[in-house]
């Protein structure tokens, strides 16, 4: 297809990319990350205001101005160490993790790990909210700590098993979403912006206005993913991308039926959809972006001016778990700085693991979509718990989508 | 049939147990769904029944996407039966001593998930995909079509998904017919046309109402194509439901949406039967 385009490619215009073909397959309908009970980000100020972007600046950007020391490197152990069980069962989506973390775990403590992907969160949580899932371990936005502890669904970590907490950079040490990390261990972080083909789209883009230009036309897609689609319009629109204010709402409502038209689809799959050349600009998570150049080098990755979104997943302890020993084992394991880079340098998200930041690939460091520094940092609002008012999305997102 | 009737109900009593169990207690339950609300975190309260939810299905917002189903559905009934006919006819016809083996090949689809097979679609009509690739390669369009997430693909993607269940019930139709009718039809010098039109066709009529059957009532409920073949416009309401249900959290306004398709589609099978069996049938 790119044969028959004669546009030059802005070299200019190509982010850097984390080296190499490392990663060799992409981590499917990673899309779908934050649907479900409430998308989005971690709170890392449990005062965070839910309705003022600009009060829920993110700390997080000391995740990358790194002016904290690191904690020790070495991985601690817990002592005594305890007997724990011999299986493990942990739910994750695919390609989240590092291709090392399972059987270094397993080598380690004899514990045998059976490891199932769901395909999107939605799935993950109709499974755990049974109570009896059979699984040990899942992976949780955030913000929906919160609701998965109101609904008894995740129980208390033993923070004796899990030495290497202290490995946490200083703002992940007491989550707003979680405080002191009891129920929950944040995993990786994300921010969300827009990918596009430089070689499909000559001109520097960005603003999320671009994703309403009629010349992109059945060439868009935007994230079948609530929380974060409407806090693109929302941000369009000034407003807070946590406001539950229904005219505010309504107007990003309309915002986004005037943009459906224009839209190809509302995609599970922005990896696979940028990556093929069916959509040249969408909607999409910086590190799936970094994952489609890999195999297409010309698309880019941007974080609007106007702002954009970050958030978190954390590890949690279900409820009818087995296997606790294990589980509370498996989530110190992943916080152990060489295995929490591993993961990084495989799966291109970064951790909040400030002793890891000696082992990732310095060009992961490097790279401004991967790692933004503190100035695309403050630009970046977090998707907060609404309560029952998260109700005024969905509402609205059933409409959206039946307006065609 | 000269056997006595209680011996005849016994026989009924499996099936009656599938019934009631896989389909009058699920639907019931779905009503009940239907008439609460939803909590805080999307689960399901029953202390308050009413009809607010069926007032909220018929505001005229699911129109489109009743309008993209009733489409969708339509087209693939008829682009299944119109391809399913010839095939049914030729098996039964010619098909000889591999007639079986043929219609083993009809089924032989089902071997794979049909997910997969769908996600197939999606290479083969992507814009980089196989038809574009083809296209392209023999100098017929310069720029990509866009095939993929459209409305063909859905519809493309649902008669390919169930002309199997069109086929088998023509199958049966059309082999059952005596071949000694259409003869004789010949016989009084009606053309070959003429005699498939006043003779083969009638008398397959049941089979063409199966197939028929067969194959709207899992087009109007399928979301699964349109999810992964459609696009940006191309919701139907069984896509609706699984939303209501998985992001909006909503199962009592979901469960009213489908007790209504599931009402709906019976009312119109029992309707399109009626109506067909006294012209057809007489």
């Amino acid at each position: 297809m790119t044969d028959h385009d004669p546009r030059p490619t802005p070299e200019t215009m190509a982010m850097p990319i984390a080296s190499g073909n490392r990663l060799s397959r992409r981590r499917f309908l990673r899309g779908m990350a934050a649907v479900g009970a409430g998308g989005g980000a971690a709170a890392l100020l449990a005062a965070c205001s839910s309705d003022s972007g600009a009060s829920s600046a993110p700390t997080a950007a000391a995740a990358t101005a790194s002016t904290q020391p690191a904690s020790p490197s070495a991985s601690a152990e817990p002592t005594p160490a305890p007997t724990p069980e011999s299986e493990l069962y942990v739910y994750n989506y695919a390609d989240y993790i590092g291709d090392d973390a399972i059987p270094s775990f397993e080598a380690k403590y004899g514990i045998k790990v059976t490891y199932d992907f769901f395909d999107t969160y939605e799935t993950m949580t109709a499974k755990i909210s049974s109570g009896n899932s059979g699984y040990d371990i899942t992976f949780a936005t955030g913000v929906d700590v919160p609701g998965f502890l109101a609904r008894n669904l995740v129980q208390p970590l033993d923070h004796s098993l899990i030495p290497n907490l202290v490995n946490l950079g200083p703002e992940w040490q007491d989550p707003g979403y979680d405080p002191g990390n009891a129920h929950s261990v944040p995993y990786m972080w994300w921010t969300t912006g827009f990918g596009y083909d430089t070689e499909r789209i000559s001109e520097e883009l960005t603003s999320w206005a671009a994703l309403w230009d009629e010349r992109w036309k059945g060439k868009m897609a935007m994230l079948d993913d609530y929380r974060e689609t409407f806090a693109v319009a929302l941000i369009r629109l000034g407003y807070s991308v946590n406001t539950i204010d229904d005219a505010q709402l309504d107007e990003a409502l309309a915002l986004l039926q005037a943009q459906q038209p224009l839209l190809r689809k509302y995609t599970a799959d922005d990896i696979g959809d940028l990556a093929s050349g069916d959509v040249w600009l969408s909607h999409a998570w910086g590190a799936d972006v970094s994952q489609v150049a890999t195999e297409l080098p010309s698309a880019t990755y941007v974080i609007p001016d106007e702002g954009g979104i970050r958030g978190s997943d954390a590890m949690v302890l279900l409820s009818g778990a087995k296997h606790p020993i294990a589980a509370n084992l498996f989530i110190n394991h992943m916080l152990d700085p060489q295995v929490s880079a591993d993961n990084t340098n495989y799966i291109y998200y970064m951790g909040p693991n400030e002793a890891a930041k000696a082992f990732i690939d310095p060009e992961i460091l490097a790279d401004p979509t991967l790692n933004p520094d503190k100035a695309a940092i403050d630009k970046l609002q977090e998707l907060l718990d609404l309560g029952p008012d998260l109700q005024k999305y969905q509402e609205r997102w059933t409409k959206l989508r039946a307006g065609a | 049939m000269t056997r006595g009737r209680t011996r005849d109900a016994t026989l009924l009593m499996p099936g009656i147990a599938w019934l009631v169990v896989f389909f009058a207690v699920p639907l019931a339950i779905i009503f009940v769904v239907s008439l609460g609300a939803r909590d805080q975190f999307g689960g399901v309260v029953l202390d308050d029944l009413s009809l607010r939810n069926y007032a909220r299905a018929l505001e005229p917002d699911f129109v489109p996407t009743v309008a993209n189903s009733l489409r969708y559905a339509v087209l693939t009934t008829v682009f299944s039966i119109a391809i399913a006919y010839p095939i049914a006819y030729w098996i039964s016809r010619y098909g000889g001593r591999r007639k079986t083996l043929l219609l083993v090949l009809v089924m032989l689809p089902f071997w794979t998930s049909w997910v997969v097979r769908t996600y197939a679609w999606m290479t083969i009509l992507r814009d980089n995909g196989v038809v574009n690739g083809i296209l392209e390669g023999a100098g017929l369009i310069d720029q990509p079509i866009t095939l993929l997430n459209t409305d063909l693909a859905v519809v493309l993607g649902m008669t390919y998904g169930f002309l199997p269940f069109a086929i088998l019930p023509l199958y049966v139709s059309i082999d059952r017919l005596d071949p000694a009718l259409v003869a004789a039809a010949r016989d009084l010098y009606a053309s070959g046309r003429a005699a498939f039109w006043h003779v083969t066709l009638p008398l397959t009529m049941p089979g063409v109402i199966a197939a028929a059957l067969l194959t709207f009532i899992p087009a109007i409920g399928d979301f699964v194509t349109p999810d992964i073949l459609g696009g940006a416009q191309t919701t139907t309401i069984a896509k609706v439901i699984q939303t209501l249900f998985l992001s909006s959290k909503d199962w009592p306004f979901g469960s009213a949406l489908g007790f209504l398709l599931i009402v709906a589609t019976i009312a119109g099978t029992v309707a399109t039967l009626r109506i067909l069996r006294r012209e057809v049938i007489g």
